[in-house]
């Protein structure tokens, strides 16, 4: 029995382990804190991606619009006798 | 300038980040986390600075961790693996000569393929040995080492069941010793030229002994094993630990539960190859515990679609273990497909969903809202500034709560999912046909019958609502990952440190004060991870204020930190703990922690137990996303390797794909509930595709999966479309139907429908697939626009194949889908419904008058409507004459189209058409008003031009037929003469209407003067449809314009300064805005007043309309004008020509009489081809003529009528004698009088001559023929000319 557990030098181990946590909440605190700003860009990407789409509608029945509008005005200028009277 | 990280974060939630798309998707992992934590990244590295001379361990683990690695790997690839042998050509007898470079060919193909399989057999060889090599090492009972630690047990029982499902991968796989065979012999061909060939040989019948044995992998496994020294020790310490983790089912994952439950079976059978030995492990474990289990769990996913049965395993494995044959208690276990039918009945309530999702959706409400509370609580939490200690610790710690039981739901859910999967794999359906019955269940492959038939719609339904569940779970529970990532590590950190620095303490002070090794153990644990020094950061009078009270009685206080233990940490930690429970004996008997005899109190062996299994937790908390993935991982569902290479096909359609069933079943099934949830099923995909690219690593899977994933988006979104459509339209029939009509009506709730909700789904702009984003509400208004115009145009198409009594019903449809784009409108931005109109009318051109509709109505009106339709004065229709038209008119079939091209349900539709029916007989008003809606201000005037220039047309062709007439007819006719009574008048008249050979021309001048009249009196109607408009609109407008009536009724301008109130108006609000010093833009209400000015001058001109019927009516007198001189000679005598035959009055008095008399005679038959308008157009033109007095004084029926009088007059008796036979004639020709009175009345009214004619009588009395009208044909050129 009791090969298991012998730190052979436990004081410094003790020491060691206690840098590693201190170090350790700096890394932790660096790490989480990109991935809180790559958070945010994924949500900003999300939501101009959402503010473009309802944009692109926009233009998509504006452009509906500007089509029908051209084939009206192309009709009417083909027919250039009609305003003469 | 540097700024704390935290603030410049924190500075980014001012940012504002509102997204209007609802969360219907799963999760999204933007970063994926390795898993850090369960896995060490840096391969236990730090183990060694813990001084536990743990060495031996961590490179032995490190070894099993890579062999896992590359076990995975190879599993992959002979999952993967695809016939060649299939795709080999054949040569034709043309090349035979080139067989040779045929085989060389072949040969060079298969060996790439032949390598990877030589590779693997390597591999295992190498992999068994080393397994063997390390339980040996640690399972001496003299070992030098430390170890094994569970770490390393875990790794033992995983590398185990890679080596399992290898061996059963490669049984299972047919097509790998076929392909080796065809590769052996193209070898023996190719071969013939080599030197040295014995090797390759050699290695060939090596690999063909390996491929064709049946779990050659386990056999060389257990040869190593057992060959140098036993290893049962271990063997027993890995069953006693897989049982009792599966016994606990405590902080086990679905996927670790499923790796213990199939290495068990294994474990046994090595472990009882020996009499005695099975009796060592039946003292440790009860047999009926390891019973309890296999049954528990008859059947356990290990592949997407190849499940192992632990019962089979046994049974197989007895025949090739021979010492293991003996164990009959283990071997009488039923496999799944012999269950006996009682138990086959209990398991489905087991297995399939369907029975547990009462509780899961239970689950999933109770757990999604307490979830939601505590983060918000943290939210709360982070955004005070002081708060309290306890509060803080209290809020942490319920989220790690909720975490923990999120990950746990998680596991279940995923897990019954993968079960279900399995039991459905392992019971095929029997009857295919009962679900659809014209498909014969001979032609259904098995995948058919595993998948396809075998989930029932309410399994179907439970699966979607489950995998929903999962997802959107999932995807909550990601959102807020770096919202709790402190929290949770906090929480992680304090229960460490309480066990270590509290617990710990008072153990060794209690209970291990005398034990020294032991103790010893327990001060190591606290070596290793107590961080003493967590408050230090705090300042001395917080630390003061958070203490209160003394150290002694709360124990030792620590400061929270937001920070983990490492892997290496909690890998040392199980590792210490396992050694004070065993004692670091792999022969202790009994279980783990459930030791009776051993020497440690029972409390605290609980305390050690908990923690213990809380550790391994923990890791799985800190690859918090990590472990999402993998509980919400479902692309499983996807693959079919061994069934696709079972069918010897290359792929199965999707309709055999459970993802697409999935969708499917939510879009067929129109539930509501279900419907928010269809893109769930989708991301089936995408965790498919994802598992195919990093997981297998086999880019024709991934081409496989977006190929399918491509072609059933599309059929998705066009069957969405399909169904927004079909409800749109019936909500919009049904809303149209009279309420309340409905109300009384017994089957009313037909004609309801169930609100759906899609406005979720419209929302949607970036629909996650494949890595794609798709903007799926650009894509449904796509395809919405393109509905509409195809429903326009068959619309249309539908009116045109009908007469034009089907107006009515077209504008009830048109109308059923404007309000359908009206609700639709609401949601989603569509083309509007007039530019669509105008654009399927092809009336978008400023100069064209007339449309589509308009031409159609025309083109009806002058081949079917006019010709074939007859007028019935009475009722003011018009019907379609019995008799059978002349020419029949050609007419495109009626086309077909779906129930959602009219009103969108069935019900609906038939209830709109039994409406529309009424309508369908006649033309009457009804349809004029819809035609006067349908056609508008645009197209009608050109339509009326139309009708008055056929109305001149048709005068211009009756003419030479009228003179014709008039030469017939003898050139004086005098006055009936009274003494021959009514027989004596007919028999003159017969004699004087001879027409001879014109009398063929009589029937074409009736004709002509009947569609004169039916254009008159149709016209009639417009006008009075038009009249009705007018009134409505000038209601409407007049208050704004400023009209009162004045004293004589006619409409007077009010006194307002001249100004009408509504330019008032908008002037005055103006001037009141612009004065504001705020108003911001005054140009837009100085517009806006403008704008009002001009909308007073339009409809101000637009008051005072004149009447269609009137300007019709002048129009034909003009048009009659060039023929007056033809048709009314002017007397010589300047006195009225009695006996004169040339005028029109005399020809029409004859037709008049002749086809009376007719129709009497035939009992009516000309009535029904001529109908009321020739009295209108035979009147009409000799009104017009001013032969209106001549015809009353001179016509022959009224003579004939005088003279009937006279004689019912002259005789006293009632009836007599000289009438008799005459009763019907003189009926019918009092019926043609009181209708040309009629005419001539409303003649009178609406066009007014006699002034006219009036004056045009001189003093002496002579009246002066007929003055010239003003109207001239050219006069009319204003409106819109015929094709413009």
């Amino acid at each position: 029995m009791a090969r298991a557990g012998g730190i052979t030098n436990a004081v410094n181990v003790g020491i060691a382990v206690q840098a590693d946590w201190e170090n350790r909440e700096f890394i932790s605190h660096i790490s989480l804190n990109v991935r809180r700003l790559f958070d945010f860009l994924v949500q900003f990407e999300a939501t101009t991606k959402s503010k473009l789409a309802s944009l692109n509608e926009k233009l998509d029945l504006l452009e509906h619009r500007l089509e029908l509008l051209e084939v009206q005005v192309g009709t009417a200028s083909a027919n250039p006798a009609l305003f003469n009277t | 300038m540097a700024v704390p990280v935290e603030e410049a974060i924190a500075a980014l939630s001012t940012f504002s980040l509102e997204d209007e798309q609802p969360e219907i998707q799963g999760p999204a992992i933007w970063v994926s986390a390795e898993p850090g934590a369960t896995n060490s990244p840096i391969e236990y590295s730090d183990v060694s600075a813990y001084r536990l001379s743990l060495s031996e361990d961590t490179k032995a683990l490190n070894q099993l961790n890579t062999l896992i690695q590359e076990g995975k790997e190879m599993g992959s690839v002979l999952y993967t693996y695809r016939s060649c042998v299939k795709a080999l050509p054949q040569l034709p007898e043309s090349m035979k000569h080139s067989q040779a470079d045929l085989y060389m060919e072949t040969y060079q193909v298969l060996d790439l393929e032949m390598s990877r399989l030589r590779e693997i057999q390597r591999w295992q060889s190498s992999a068994a040995s080393k397994l063997a090599a390390d339980m040996q090492r640690f399972s001496r009972p003299e070992r030098r080492i430390n170890g094994p630690s569970i770490t390393h047990l875990w790794s033992m029982l995983k590398l185990l069941d890679i080596l399992v499902q290898l061996d059963h991968l490669k049984n299972a796989k047919a097509s790998i010793p076929n392909d080796f065979s065809w590769y052996k012999r193209t070898f023996t061909q190719v071969s013939v030229q080599w030197q040295d060939v014995d090797t390759m040989r050699e290695e060939l019948d090596d690999l063909q002994i390996f491929l064709s044995t049946r779990w050659a992998i386990l056999l060389n496994l257990h040869v190593e094993m057992f060959r140098v020294n036993n290893v049962e020790d271990i063997l027993q310490v890995l069953i006693v630990f897989a049982v009792e983790s599966l016994e606990l089912d405590f902080a086990l994952l679905f996927p670790e539960r499923h790796i213990l439950l199939r290495v068990l079976p294994v474990l046994v059978v090595l472990a009882t190859s020996s009499e005695k030995d099975s009796e060592s492990l039946y003292k440790r474990v009860k047999i009926n515990r390891l019973i309890n289990i296999f049954k528990n769990d008859p059947v356990i996913p290990a592949f997407p679609d190849l499940h192992l049965s632990p019962a089979a395993i046994l049974k197989e494995l007895s025949s090739y273990f021979q010492k293991f044959s003996s164990q009959t208690r283990l071997l009488t276990l039923p496999a799944p497909h012999e269950l006996p039918l009682k138990e086959a009945q209990e398991y489905p309530r087991q297995y399939l969903i369907v029975n547990h999702i009462g509780a899961i959706r239970a689950e999933h409400d109770d757990f999604s809202i307490r979830f939601a509370s505590s983060v918000n609580q943290l939210l709360l939490l982070k955004s005070t500034e002081s708060a309290d200690a306890e509060w803080c610790k209290e809020v942490k710690g319920n989220v790690y709560d909720m975490v923990v039981e999120g990950f746990q739901l998680l596991s279940r859910w995923t897990a019954r999912i993968w079960e279900q999967c399995a039991w459905k794999f392992s019971r095929p359906c029997k009857d295919a046909v009962s679900l659809e019955a014209n498909e014969p269940l001979g032609s259904c492959s098995d995948y058919e019958k595993v998948v396809r038939y075998n989930y029932s719609a309410e399994e179907r339904k439970a699966l979607v609502e489950l995998v929903s569940y999962i997802k959107s779970t999932a995807a909550m529970m990601q959102r807020c990952d770096t919202l709790v990532a402190d929290a949770l590590w906090e929480t992680i950190h304090a229960e460490v440190q309480d066990f270590v620095q509290n617990t710990l303490a008072i153990m060794l002070r209690t209970t291990f004060r005398k034990k020294k090794d032991l103790s010893r153990i327990l001060s190591d644990m606290r070596t290793l991870s107590a961080d003493w020094m967590a408050n230090t950061s705090k300042s001395e009078p917080e630390l003061q204020s958070l203490q209160p009270g003394g150290e002694e009685s709360k124990g030792n206080f620590f400061y929270p930190r937001p920070v983990a233990p490492t892997a290496a940490q909690v890998h040392c930690l199980q590792f210490l703990i396992y050694e004070v429970v065993s004692g670091g004996n792999l022969r202790k008997p009994g279980g783990l922690f459930g030791n009776s005899g051993s020497e440690i109190p029972v409390n605290d062996m609980k305390q050690l137990e908990t923690f213990f299994y809380k550790l391994s937790f923990f890791l799985h908390m800190l690859d918090y996303t990590a472990t999402l993935v993998t509980l919400s991982d479902l692309g499983f569902l996807w693959f079919r390797e061994f069934y696709l290479e079972s069918s010897r096909v290359i792929q199965f359609p999707i309709e055999c794909s459970l993802p697409w069933m999935l969708v499917d079943h939510v879009l067929e099934s129109h539930n509501a509930g279900l419907l928010e949830r269809v893109l769930m099923p989708l991301d089936i995909y995408n965790d498919s595709a994802q598992q195919a690219l990093v997981v297998l690593k086999q880019r024709f899977l991934y081409d496989e999966i977006e190929a399918e994933v491509d072609h059933c988006f599309d059929i998705f979104v066009s069957k969405l479309c399909e169904s927004i459509f079909t409800y749109y339209k019936s909500w919009a029939a049904s809303e149209l139907l009279d309420p309340s009509f409905l109300f009384t009506l017994d089957n009313g709730e037909n004609f309801s429908i169930q609100p759906m909700r899609f406005t979720t789904l419209l929302k949607m702009t970036r629909v996650k697939l494949l890595g794609r984003t798709v903007d799926l509400r650009s894509l449904i208004t796509e395809r919405l626009n393109k509905v509409f115009r195809e429903n326009l145009e068959f619309l249309f198409d539908r009116f045109e194949s009908q007469d034009l009594c089907a107006i009515v019903e077209l504008e009830k449809l048109l109308d059923v889908l404007k309000h359908a784009h009206e609700l639709l409108s609401k949601d989603i931005s569509i083309d509007s419904f007039d530019l669509m109109m105008n654009e399927m009318l092809e009336n978008i051109s400023l100069v064209s008058y007339s449309s589509r509709l308009a031409s159609q109505i025309w083109s009806e009106m002058q081949n079917d409507f006019l010709p074939n339709f007859i007028l019935c004065n009475t009722t003011q229709r018009f019907i379609r004459s019995s008799k059978v038209p002349s020419v029949p008119v050609q007419k495109p079939s009626v086309p077909y189209a779906k129930p959602n091209f009219y009103c969108g349900t069935q019900d609906l539709n038939s209830a709109h058409q039994s409406f529309a029916r009424l309508h369908s007989g006649f033309f009457g008003m009804p349809h004029m008003f819809s035609m006067v809606k349908l056609l508008g201000s645009r197209s009608l005037p050109w339509l009326i031009r139309a009708l008055l220039d056929h109305i001149s047309n048709k005068i211009s062709t009756i003419e030479p037929m009228i003179m014709g007439l008039q030469e017939a007819l003898p050139k004086s006719i005098g006055l009936l003469p009274f003494d021959g009574g009514v027989t004596g008048c007919m028999r003159l008249i017969k004699e004087q209407l001879n027409w001879g050979k014109k009398s063929e021309l009589k029937a074409e001048v009736l004709r002509g003067i009947k569609e004169i009249g039916s254009t008159l009196y149709w016209i009639g109607l417009l006008d009075i449809a038009l009249r009705e408009l007018d009134t409505t609109h000038f209601m409407q407008t007049a208050p704004w314009l400023g009209m009162i009536p004045g004293a004589d009724g006619q409409i007077m301008q009010a006194q307002d300064g001249g100004v009408s109130p509504i330019v008032n108006l908008f002037k005055s609000a103006t001037t009141a805005i612009v004065s504001n010093p705020i108003c911001a833009s005054p140009m837009s209400f100085h517009t806006m007043a403008k704008q009002a000015e001009a909308a007073d001058l339009l409809y101000k001109a637009n008051i005072n309309t004149g009447s269609i019927l009137e300007y019709a009516l002048a129009f034909t007198s003009a048009a009659l004008d060039k023929y007056c001189s033809k048709w009314s000679a002017t007397p010589k005598t300047g006195f009225i020509d009695i006996t004169t035959s040339k005028d029109f009055y005399r020809i029409y008095s004859g037709l008049q009489i002749g086809y009376v008399e007719e129709s009497v005679q035939m009992s009516s038959p000309s009535h029904e081809v001529l109908g009321d308008s020739v009295a209108w157009g035979g009147c009409t033109i000799m009104y017009l003529l001013g032969q209106q007095l001549h015809f009353e004084l001179f016509d022959f029926s009224y003579q004939v009528l005088n003279v009937a009088e006279v004689e019912g007059v002259s005789h006293t008796h009632k009836n007599p004698p000289s009438l008799q036979g005459w009763e019907a004639l003189l009926e019918a020709l009092k019926k043609a009088r009181r209708l040309n009175n009629h005419v001539f009345s409303m003649l009178k009214a609406r066009c007014p001559l006699e002034d006219k004619t009036a004056c045009a009588i001189k003093q002496s009395g002579a009246p002066l023929h007929r003055i010239k009208f003003e109207n001239t044909v050219s006069a009319f050129e204003t409106l819109p000319q015929k094709g413009a």
